[in-house]
């Protein structure tokens, strides 16, 4: 009984870790963090507050600053629809308000998938998005999203 | 500090700014990719409307302070909404920034000389705890600090029965924003408490000044809604009918009891408001309420107005409905001609009309707004819409440069188109 239920956890552990390096698979849109920080998981909400300047902070209290793709580039369409429900139109309207309220800038922005990635690893306060395709062990992916 | 900009000097420093973000290469937002973020960064934000209004007898105007020409000066004008705005930001580091905005658009000197519309330095004292020193936006009302930066409005401008209630957008001090979460943090919350003053010259003699500003608002953002409560009272002088209450004062107490009812000395002015504005991305829902009471011939009003719109891909057609109501008589008997020496009474009852054509101009008012915007291309959209506008009780509602043959109670029609951009 006790061997089963241990076993169970046990498979559930795996199945559950293999469920998230699974689930990035090619392809996927993936937001990352340094390899430096704890291996977290974080929701979209938490996400999107970092990258629409709500939020400076990880959930754990950390300093967080985000990094964009360049504007125009579709994986960065693709991030503000899947994780705030913004199209590129209403992300630039977003910013514009709060620009020119003094509130927040845009964050900075990293030209390529590999760039963001190079960016982020040695960089424990910085949070990216990339294609997962650009994955390697110098960051953990805190979030998959489907494209 | 808080005489960092005064008129001429001012205008002068503007004009340079503005010169020198032409000519200096545009810098955008981005830092390069060594991961240095850039110390300045310039920004801007445009309109260029022309708005035609069917009321010969006075002007169609989104404000007060930016006097539009449009119905009885012309019948077409671009003076309504056209505006073009410059800001130069300055990050020392993560705690020290500066941020300077010049907005050029039509002014009561009624040309389009550009102004320093905030200039402040902010320092972070936490990530969630931040003060500012300077010329900074006032969170009154939802869109209040934004207002002026219409390609973030879905509209071609602000419901003018709310936001010509409030016309100032700025004011001259410190203010202290404070970043909250509740709900398990899926409630943001920024709390923003201000202190400041403000002054602006109304004609060559009057002058409008607001002493002892203080602001409270709270924007609360949770998902696709976000809602904001705001508070402000402040110590208003406004000169502009300085004569006509020096005057009623010659009449004794009866007279002077009407001066210190109406005028606008040093009395206690207060604005609250409540708004809401749910977005989804496919469309939105927003709304407000508040009220302004000036304890003056400015009035006491209750504002409001509802908002939709539905985003057909680059396409947003938007409907609106918006209200201003008096919670004052606005009109006066004034003081009674009964019992005054004959050659006097013909002097009374011009200073009575007079204080009745104050008191007309408190907006009594509502507004249907229907219009589209079109996201055509990245950073502009085009925008057309056409407003019934219906002042009643004898209120000219929102209009200005209202002449003699103004009357009240019938619906004026307004058609606006606009381009607005960013960059």
């Amino acid at each position: 009984m006790n061997f089963s239920k241990l076993l169970l956890q046990t498979l559930g552990a795996v199945l559950a870790v293999a469920t998230l390096c699974a689930s990035a698979s090619a392809g996927d849109l993936v937001v990352i963090v340094s390899a430096k920080r704890p291996a977290t998981t974080m929701t979209a909400s938490q996400v999107a507050d970092i990258f629409l300047a709500q939020a400076e902070r990880f959930p754990n209290g950390d300093n967080a600053t985000p990094l964009d793709l360049s504007l125009g580039a579709a994986l960065r369409d693709q991030f503000y629809i899947k994780v705030a429900a913004k199209s590129p139109v209403l992300v630039r309207a977003y910013w514009t308000k709060m620009v020119f309220t003094g509130r927040g800038l845009p964050p900075r922005e990293m030209s390529s998938s590999v760039a963001m990635r190079r960016q982020v690893a040695g960089n424990p306060s910085l949070i990216g998005y990339i294609d997962s395709s650009a994955l390697d062990d110098s960051v953990h992916v805190v979030l998959t999203i489907g494209k | 500090m808080f005489n960092l900009i005064h008129s001429t000097t001012s205008r002068r420093a503007a004009g340079i700014l503005i010169g020198f973000t032409f000519f200096s290469p545009a810098i955008a937002q981005s830092g390069a990719d060594d991961g240095t973020a850039r110390p300045w960064t310039f920004a801007g934000y445009g309109s260029l409307g022309v708005v035609h209004s069917s009321e010969a007898a006075a002007d169609f105007s989104a404000n007060v302070i930016n006097p539009g020409s449009a119905g009885h000066s012309k019948s077409t004008s671009y003076d309504v909404d056209s505006r073009l705005a410059g800001q130069i930001n300055y990050t020392l580091d993560a705690d020290w920034s500066a941020v300077v905005q010049v907005v050029s658009e039509r002014n009561l000197d009624h040309d389009f000389s550009p102004a320093i519309e905030w200039a402040n330095v902010k320092y972070r004292v936490t990530p969630e705890l931040a003060v500012r020193l300077g010329r900074i936006a006032l969170p009154i009302f939802l869109i209040g600090d934004y207002r002026k930066a219409s390609y973030a409005l879905p509209w071609v401008r602000p419901p003018i029965e709310v936001y010509s209630a409030l016309p100032i957008s700025n004011s001259d001090g410190i203010d202290l924003s404070y970043r909250w979460r509740a709900g398990a943090g899926a409630v943001n919350n920024i709390t923003q408490l201000s202190f400041g003053r403000t002054s602006l010259p109304i004609s060559q003699t009057a002058h409008a000044r607001a002493r002892q500003l203080t602001g409270l608002s709270n924007t609360t953002t949770a998902g696709a809604l976000t809602v904001r409560a705001s508070v402000m009272t402040t110590t208003l002088t406004v000169d502009i009918a300085k004569p006509l209450f020096d005057a009623f004062r010659q009449f004794g107490p009866g007279g002077a009891a009407l001066a210190d009812q109406y005028d606008v000395a040093n009395k206690r002015t207060s604005v609250g408001a409540i708004g809401f504005n749910y977005d989804p991305g496919n469309w939105f829902l927003m709304g407000e309420v508040g009220r302004m009471n000036a304890r003056s011939f400015l009035g006491d009003k209750t504002v409001s107005y509802l908002s939709g719109g539905y985003r057909w891909g680059s396409v947003t057609p938007y409907l609106t409905y918006s209200n201003a109501k008096s919670n004052q008589a606005t009109r006066d008997p004034g003081l009674p001609l009964t019992g005054l020496p004959p050659q006097l009474a013909p002097v009374v009852n011009v200073l009575n009309s007079q204080l009745n054509g104050l008191l007309s101009k408190i907006s009594v008012q509502s507004t249907v707004s229907a219009g589209v915007r079109w996201d055509f291309s990245r950073d502009r959209s085009l925008k057309l819409q056409y407003d019934r506008l219906s002042p009643r009780n004898g209120s000219s509602g929102t209009l200005i440069n209202v002449q003699p043959d103004f009357q009240s109670g019938h619906p004026i029609h307004a058609v606006s188109a606009m381009l607005d951009f960013v960059f």
